[in-house]
């Protein structure tokens, strides 16, 4: 009796969370008479499909192939860069760990807004931006990188350093226990912490609306903005637009989320 | 100033480089890149098609920038080098753009020229590209302001839909008359977004009181502002005109939930399609009867970038755009700059009396520093009609800004 | 050589090796564009002379004009409403939803990982879609209270100046509840059952046991939820973009976006440089604060 009512009322919470949501999904659907009416329609009184309409007329498949090389990229670079660092963070704990990790994140403080003009000076000179996808990926491991190594190191510290030491008493270097122990043991948790990373990237926007001119080689969530000019009132697009791109994350994300949600509670568990 | 000396320099030789024709090789093939805010299917995709087709030779790539990142866009690619020959540019931008030397002078060229010719152009778009005795760009079209008004709303409220109001007074009261709060039905929707939308809406009725972005605080110019505060006070137009975009203003109007909207020429073709009754269009009321009308000069020009390296062709395609001049209405929904005859125009009445109303239309500006010049202007609306301050306040502490900024 | 290979291998500096490689990293692509914004804020710098190096130094000149703008105070406190109402609405709603989702009933894990969909949300989305519910004249949010009678007529949520900062923070509060609520779980599992049965067993009470068990051990978690929300706060400019821009009338501007105004609306690079070093200022000496008190405490 009182886990149904537990039930339900996680149901009503969950349910009132996730409105906005739904409401996205509502709007994608409605007609444009139906989206001004008031009171409003819960439900759609006509279903408008425009899904195929706005993915080709807004070369949303370009866009959602750029988004996930991007995000793809500075996943696997922040993976390679961060887990090593990570690693050695959480093996020690002193004064000098602190002040590592006081540096890491203090380099977050400024948005990526502000961080865009001395980068894209930067870049200008050193040439980067005739390419600009690497551009964006290198801008935005900066701005994930820290994120990664902070809720990395949380994880790896469950793995006690007895471990390695014992892989190194057997003959192993360093290098080989790292490889062998501690990646394997740590794996779960690189995936999930890599997967929201990944998820960050995919919706990144300041430093793609400023570094790449190329229409071609544009991301979705710049496309998505072309609806936030002055002349759009295309809610109905903009809803639509909307929900092409963030359902299939949400469809990975509700697969995954067993799995994320075991990633990141699993070294405390242990 | 010696950089100054040196970007002019830079300049003269730009121009130089352009008379000449200098280094091109004869059966070399030219691309030419151009920016605008047009969608795909407007203006200067197809157009550009055409000039193709009548030039073998040039290639012409056009790249679609968003409105208010288009400033942004070219300044960050004059940094980088990387600028196209053609630019859209809005038109109190000119200057800004032109006072550093970006712009390429077409002035040359234009005394030149056998197909522009610049005494036919109305004064306000001229106005606009001239900065001293340099043409800085070639007005594309115009557009400006009117007030839309719903006649049967007018019928129903028992007022003749063959008399819109004149006056601001008379504004005012049709207004009133028409607010239905019980059907959600605004009297009136305009927009003071705080964007340069909301300037364009507002200089008007600054100029209509007399006043001018540089002559902002007199009484008369105070009692512009106090109207606006009236109709949003009085919950004649709705609170959210404060971040509604003009686009999405009028939208409110062709949905029945304004009975009048003041907006340009480019809603025709989406009123046709949406609003479901009979709508009418009048010039802006004027502050009394019989005072001056003034409306805004909308739209943007097509600028060369003193970086092209084909000055040449690139004129070439401004001057095949400014032939298209007498179709640019019924094409594109732009009031023509010149006198040009227009045969069978869309909505014939609405495009005589739009035609009518840029007769009287001015240029924001035009100034090097209208980006900080329009801010003032948008903030001192905003803060007036939140009532963040009155409007004799806000609009004194926007001249104050204004002064500092012209005179630094 | 051999040595040195084996002792890269072996010793401390591979450990050193990992931890420069990450740190080079983020000087490069992080601390310099910092310090260049530092060096652009005493310079006189717009847009169009950012290509060229050589700029006249003007001292603390761009800081006085900035810092004496009218709107400036109001920024200030708009910025600090913002974040100490995002980040402790967040803790609170994060943390209570955490303990509720840990009780034991069918489909609790399944439900908290629903709640995640709105952290993979991108903000820029979110931004539209709030703006779309809180749309004053037909948004859904003002029918559902209405038809709930918890409001008479609208509430113009974002054109209203007193309520348009609230909008912002309602909004990043829905963003950032996922990332709280998950941190404390994975903070509240940590805890082993048996501390909580010791103090039931003595006759503690769920609050009691809350306030001198759950928050004394989530001290560490609490404490790292807290500086990610705070930094994640100040960065949202996304959110903001898409939802207020800052309006009416600067109701809800706040420092991030402001400073991104005055770069690329006015073009004054100087005076949005001069914003971001004061915010870099300000979360460097909360920084300082919060660890000479996590000291202070140690040594109690």
């Amino acid at each position: 009796m009182k886990r149904s009512l537990l039930l339900g009322i996680g149901l009503v919470i969950t349910g009132l969370y996730l409105f906005p949501l739904y409401w996205m999904y509502v709007s994608a659907l409605k007609s444009s008479q139906d989206l001004f009416a008031y009171p409003p329609h819960f439900l759609p009184h006509h279903i408008v499909w425009t899904v195929g309409q706005v993915f080709v007329q807004h070369e949303m498949a370009t866009y959602l192939t750029n988004s996930f090389l991007i995000a793809g990229g500075v996943t696997v670079i922040c993976v390679v860069l961060g887990t090593g660092c990570a690693r050695v963070l959480a093996r020690y704990r002193n004064r000098w760990v602190d002040v590592a990790l006081f540096a890491v994140l203090m380099t977050q403080v400024l948005p990526s807004s502000l961080m865009v003009m001395p980068l894209f000076v930067g870049f200008s000179e050193a040439g980067l931006l005739r390419t600009p996808r690497l551009a964006v990926i290198l801008a935005q491991v900066a701005k994930v990188l820290p994120f990664y190594i902070v809720l990395t190191r949380a994880s790896l510290s469950q793995i006690p350093a007895e471990l390695e030491l014992a892989a190194m008493v057997d003959g192993a270097s360093r290098i080989g226990a790292f490889f062998r122990i501690i990646l394997p043991l740590a794996r779960n948790g690189i995936l999930v912490t890599g997967i929201l990373v990944f998820l960050q990237s995919f919706g990144e926007y300041v430093y793609a609306r400023s570094m790449i001119s190329q229409d071609d080689l544009q991301t979705a969530t710049v496309g998505l903005s072309a609806f936030l000019g002055p002349n759009t009132s295309d809610w109905n697009g903009m809803m639509t637009y909307s929900a092409i791109y963030v359902t299939p994350i949400l469809i990975v994300f509700v697969l995954l989320q067993r799995r994320i949600v075991s990633g990141l509670t699993a070294g405390a568990l242990k | 100033m010696s950089r100054l000396k040196c970007l002019s320099a830079g300049l003269v030789c730009a121009v130089a480089l352009g008379l000449t024709g200098a280094p091109r090789a004869d059966a070399a093939h030219i691309t030419l890149n151009v920016w605008t805010i047009d969608l795909e299917s407007q203006y200067m995709f197809p157009l550009a098609k055409q000039f193709e087709a009548l030039h073998p030779d040039i290639t012409v790539h056009v790249k679609h920038v968003q409105f208010q990142d288009i400033n942004n866009d070219l300044a960050r690619a004059s940094i980088t080098g990387d600028v196209p020959d053609i630019s859209y540019i809005d038109n109190p931008y000119i200057d800004l753009f032109g006072s550093r030397g970006l712009l390429l002078d077409l002035a040359p060229m234009i005394a030149q020229s056998k197909m522009i010719d610049l005494s036919k152009f109305y004064p306000g778009p001229l106005a606009a590209v001239k900065y001293g005795d340099k043409i800085y760009g070639i007005p594309r079209g115009a557009n400006t302001l009117a007030l839309y008004y719903n006649a049967d709303k007018f019928k129903a409220a028992g007022l003749d839909p063959n008399k819109p109001p004149r006056t601001w007074a008379e504004l005012y009261a049709d207004a009133k008359t028409l607010t239905d709060p019980a059907k959600h039905v605004y009297g009136l929707a305009f927009s003071a977004v705080a964007s340069e939308e909301g300037t364009f809406q507002f200089l008007p009725w600054i100029q209509m009181a007399g006043g001018d972005y540089n002559r902002l605080n007199t009484p008369n110019d105070v009692e512009a502002l106090q109207f606006w505060q009236k109709l949003i006070d009085e919950k004649l137009a709705s609170p959210d005109t404060l971040v509604r975009s003009q686009y999405d203003s009028t939208a409110t109007f062709n949905a029945g939930d304004a009975a009048m909207a003041i907006s340009g020429p480019w809603e025709l073709p989406r009123m046709a399609k949406d609003a479901k009754f009979d709508y009418r269009v009048a010039l802006l009321p004027t502050m009394t009867a019989g005072s001056a009308h003034v409306s805004a000069l909308g739209e943007g020009d097509n600028v060369i970038l003193a970086k092209s390296q084909h000055p040449k062709e690139a004129f070439e395609l401004l001057e095949f755009l400014n032939s298209k001049m007498p179709s640019v209405w019924n094409d594109w929904g732009f009031l023509p700059v010149e006198q040009v005859t227009v045969d069978h125009p869309n909505w014939p009445a609405d495009y005589a009396l739009f035609l009518q109303a840029l007769q009287t239309a001015r240029v924001r500006g035009p100034s090097p520093h209208w980006a900080d010049i329009s801010q003032a202007i948008q903030t001192a609306v905003q803060a007036a009609l939140t009532h963040q301050a009155t409007a004799a306040q806000a609009l004194a502490t926007a001249q104050q800004s204004v002064d500092a900024t012209v005179n630094q | 050589m051999t040595r040195m290979i084996a002792r890269f291998r072996d010793g401390s500096s591979f450990d050193l090796t990992l931890v420069a490689l990450a740190l080079a990293y983020l000087f490069v692509f992080a601390a310099l564009p910092m310090l260049y914004t530092v060096v652009m804020s005493v310079q006189k710098i717009d847009m169009f002379t950012l290509g060229t190096l050589a700029r006249p130094f003007v001292g603390l000149r761009n800081y006085a004009h900035v810092l004496a703008m009218p709107v400036a105070w109001r920024v200030a406190t708009n910025t600090a409403i913002f974040v100490v109402l995002s980040v402790v609405l967040q803790l609170v709603i994060g943390l209570v939803l955490a303990i509720y989702f840990r009780q034991d009933f069918p489909g609790a894990s399944t439900l908290r990982g629903l709640f995640l969909a709105g952290w993979v949300m991108p903000a820029l989305v979110v931004g539209a879609i709030w703006r779309w519910l809180l749309a004053g004249d037909f948004g859904v949010v003002n029918f559902l209270l209405g038809s709930l009678g918890l409001i008479k007529g609208h509430i113009f949520w974002i054109s209203d100046p007193h309520v348009a900062l609230y909008s912002l923070i309602i909004a990043n509060v829905w963003l950032g509840i996922p990332f709280n609520m998950l941190l404390l779980s994975v903070g509240l599992a940590a805890i082993p059952a048996d501390v909580y049965e010791a103090a039931s067993l003595d006759g503690a009470s769920a609050i009691q046991r809350f306030l001198f068990v759950t928050l004394p051990m989530m001290r560490a978690t609490l404490g790292a939820v807290l500086s990610l929300s705070i930094i994640f706060t100040m960065q949202q400019y996304d959110l903001v973009a898409a939802l207020t821009q800052g309006g009416p009338s600067n109701a809800s501007n706040v420092a991030q976006y402001w400073s991104w105004q005055l770069s690329f609306e006015t073009y004054d690079i100087a005076g949005g440089s001069v914003v971001a070093v004061v915010m870099i200022l300000v979360v460097i000496l909360v920084a300082i604060l919060y660890v000479r008190s996590t000291r202070l405490e140690q040594q109690a």
